[in-house]
């Protein structure tokens, strides 16, 4: 097993421009400061609670109604808790629809000017729902949930453009350690969200959310003055040119008289190192591009016990040990550290193996050892953190690497290389897929606590890991950008005098619909390669040889 | 007007006095409806009236003993066949010394005197106790045809309740024998949940200006040369 080359030809880092260093701090402080103001939620819920209900203090004490009663948007506090919960579903559903849509909206438009939207109109909507209905003391259930739906639309523009534009810039070739420290970012925006709320929540929580949506509003800008989408865009090389170009020091080119004369210009092909398409495929080609529906299923189940840890677990250290709220939330941190150091380690080993199932199937083996493990823990706050680390390194590390590296993977896989931005729609599919788990996940994981206790709650999360070890596969054996003949997938076609031209195959695709979009050509079989004798672009069929 | 008020009634110039009687020919069309809850005014040996007497600056209007500012301080109602003492009361809360001798009332009138906080003095015919109860007064005297209800006690340090109020709540003394919570010092707002008060011009300052630097910096060094695509 050789080391990829870019330990060959160097050290990863100093193949970086400043560009990649900005790009790599924006988009990680962008997605940061939109998990920043969902933990903002989180963290005040509890003055939002008491700001909803009257107070609950039955003395002699006469309480003046205009500081303590004057509000009842709830009689108790129990029941605004259980319609805050009801905002997080809420927020989880919509988030995961949006996810589908951004994607797709990402792919077409361009992703600077989606997440910079993005951004923005979701910090004036937390700002609506935080700070003015307060100021106006406006309180109603009905705007709440319009406004978190909203929220939950606009908030899924993040993540997709973020990992696309992550996507552009890093090849694969270490991506999976990039894209591992990278990944780091919710867990550093989870952190920047409660030191912003819990700093200014004396002042009241409406404060909390105006800042946290006034850092998340100037963020915006920032990334629209600032983020450059792709290397293209200041005319630098691409990722994947910069990868041909190194690999064989051809400057990939069309070529040759035969293909001219059929050549149709509405689908241009991909030329040289201008990757200057932006004609993106269809939701239902990206759905069924090789490894997204694995991975995306995959991630559901992931992302349902991730998340359960993420929501749950200061509670279940609560109601489990009887450990103070404050020291629950504290300990919880460990799992976040677990993931962090999880999903680098594991994406830097998938770089040198170059291979990312076996690392992951490995992992989520792990992963129901460490929760059977972790379920048997005993009454003890060091072991509990060390287990709980061991458990976010098997379990938050794949869900990381998911959700970016391999999202990214998918997205540019060479089958829709060039022609196709697919890469913010794949991470939509991905991440959408598993936000869904995660919303149905929450609403399971209480039912069954309730009815059966915890114990069967880890009895249930190690049921949704043990489908998904089989199921991921490498996306396709193309992506390393060998030439390879036809019938394994895609690849560059080499086209006389050793000029190559690169090729997107549909195989197998073309026969599930995407015909319409793939070439006919007609070619002979050289070497590794393939000589073409006639193509032509745009006609429906598929690649004859 | 306003430095003159703020002054203490001992400062009053005797130049300021005529000043004062137009003010207080003003204030007379303005009494408080409760001063002329029964006709008549103050008899002149009654306490109120003895009360008023001892202190220059307060003067009677009709049944009202009130102070420069027109606030009362002393209320008589004594012989006013009262059952209870009416919806204009609490116009009253300002009162240290109230006389309610010589009527009907009805025994229950301790929420009646809710906001009484400077109450000092009351008098009651002897059929009917003290508001608040015994507790709520420093000395209860009993004369031949009256009693006399002295010196509010503050309850709220009494009870040796540490947690009378909510989080953030502090007890105040509400009138006789009655407490209420308040904000405790510091705090404000609903539930008294915030404290202090956010600085809006700051925080957008410092905020507007690292925004825009951080923009123009990022787009000099990475957009200027962007393809606007």
């Amino acid at each position: 097993m050789a080391w990829p080359n870019i330990f060959q030809r160097g050290t990863l880092f100093s193949r970086f421009s400043h560009h990649h260093v900005v790009v790599f701090l924006l988009t990680f402080f962008s997605y940061s400061l939109l998990h920043a103001s969902r933990k903002t939620f989180s963290n005040v819920k509890v003055s939002i609670s008491k700001q909803w209900t009257p107070s609950a203090f039955n003395k002699s004490i006469r309480l003046p109604v205009e500081i303590w009663n004057s509000n009842h948007l709830f009689p108790s506090a129990e029941e605004a808790t259980l319609f805050l919960g009801t905002l997080d579903t809420i927020f989880l559903f919509s988030y995961a629809v949006g996810l589908f849509i951004s994607g797709i909206v990402g792919d077409r438009l361009n992703l600077r000017w989606v997440l910079s939207f993005g951004m923005c109109s979701s910090a004036l909507v937390v700002f609506v729902f935080g700070t003015v209905t307060e100021w106006l003391h406006f309180y109603n259930k009905g705007l709440y949930c319009c406004l978190w739906i909203i929220n939950g639309l606009l908030q899924s523009t993040g993540w997709p453009c973020v990992v696309a534009v992550m996507g552009n810039w890093f090849g694969k070739a270490g991506r999976g350690v990039v894209f591992g420290l990278w990944s780091a970012c919710a867990s550093v925006g989870n952190i920047l969200g409660a030191c912003l709320a819990s700093s200014v929540l004396q002042y009241g929580y409406e404060y909390a959310f105006l800042v946290t949506a006034a850092v998340q509003f100037a963020g915006g800008i920032v990334i629209f003055f600032g983020l450059l989408v792709s290397p293209e865009e200041i005319g630098l090389p691409g990722i994947e040119a910069e990868e041909n170009f190194e690999e064989d020091s051809h400057r990939p080119l069309i070529n040759g008289a035969e293909n001219e004369d059929e050549y149709e210009p509405n689908y241009s092909i991909q030329e040289g190192s201008t990757v200057t398409q932006v004609k993106a495929v269809s939701f239902y080609q990206a759905c069924c591009l090789p490894g997204v529906i694995p991975y995306s299923l995959a991630y559901a189940c992931l992302k349902l016990v991730n998340y359960s840890f993420f929501f749950w677990l200061p509670f279940y250290l609560t109601n489990n040990f009887g450990w103070k709220e404050a020291e629950a939330d504290k300990l919880s941190i460990w799992y976040d550290v677990g993931g962090i150091i999880g999903g680098t380690l594991q994406g830097f080993i998938s770089d040198i193996l170059q291979k990312r199932a076996p690392v992951l199937a490995l992992s989520l083996l792990l992963a129901i050892g460490s929760l059977v493990g972790y379920s048997r823990s005993p009454n003890d706050k060091s072991i509990n953190a060390l287990l709980m680390a061991v458990t976010g390194f098997f379990i938050g590390g794949p869900s990381n690497m998911i959700s970016s590296a391999i999202s990214a993977d998918l997205g540019r896989q060479e089958l829709i290389q060039g022609s196709s931005e697919a890469l913010a729609t794949v991470t939509g599919i991905v991440d959408g897929t598993g936000s869904i788990g995660a919303a149905v996940g929450q609403y399971l994981v209480s039912l069954i606590q309730d009815n059966l206790g915890w114990m069967w709650v880890f009895y249930f999360f190690i049921l949704m890991e043990e489908p998904r070890i089989s199921e991921p596969h490498e996306p396709t054996n193309a992506a390393h950008g060998v030439s390879v003949a036809p019938p394994q997938g895609a690849g560059r076609i080499r086209i006389r005098g050793g000029r190559c031209f690169r090729w997107r195959y549909w195989r197998g695709l073309a026969a599930s619909g995407i015909a319409g979009k793939s070439a006919r050509a007609q070619g002979q079989a050289v070497g590794k390669g393939v000589k073409i004798l006639r193509m032509s672009l745009g006609a429906p069929g598929w690649l004859s040889w | 007007m306003a430095p003159r008020r703020l002054g203490s009634p001992s400062f009053v110039v005797p130049w300021a006095a005529t000043l004062l009687l137009a003010l207080g020919a003003e204030r007379a069309l303005a009494l408080p409806e409760i001063c002329m809850l029964c006709p008549g005014s103050v008899r002149d040996l009654s306490q109120v009236t003895l009360y008023c007497k001892r202190t220059p600056e307060l003067m009677l209007h009709s049944r009202c003993c009130l102070n420069q500012e027109g606030t009362i301080v002393g209320l008589d109602l004594q012989n006013c066949s009262l059952k209870d003492p009416g919806p204009n009361f609490p116009q009253a809360h300002t009162a240290v010394i109230i006389d309610l001798q010589a009527n009907p009332l009805k025994d229950d009138f301790a929420k009646t005197f809710r906001g009484f906080t400077q109450l000092q003095t009351l008098i009651l015919s002897q059929d009917v106790s003290c508001p608040g109860g015994i507790n709520a007064w420093n000395t209860v005297t009993f004369y031949k045809n009256n009693q006399t209800c002295q010196g509010q006690r503050n309850l709220c340090n009494s009870t040796g309740d540490q947690e009378m109020c909510p989080e953030n709540g502090s007890c105040v003394p509400d009138g006789p024998g009655l407490m209420e919570c308040v904000c405790a010092d510091g705090f404000h707002g609903y539930k008294c949940m915030r404290q202090g008060s956010f600085s809006l011009v700051t925080f957008f300052g410092i905020l507007g200006s690292t925004t825009l630097s951080i923009s123009i910096l990022l787009w000099g060094t990475q957009r200027r040369k962007a393809k606007t695509s």
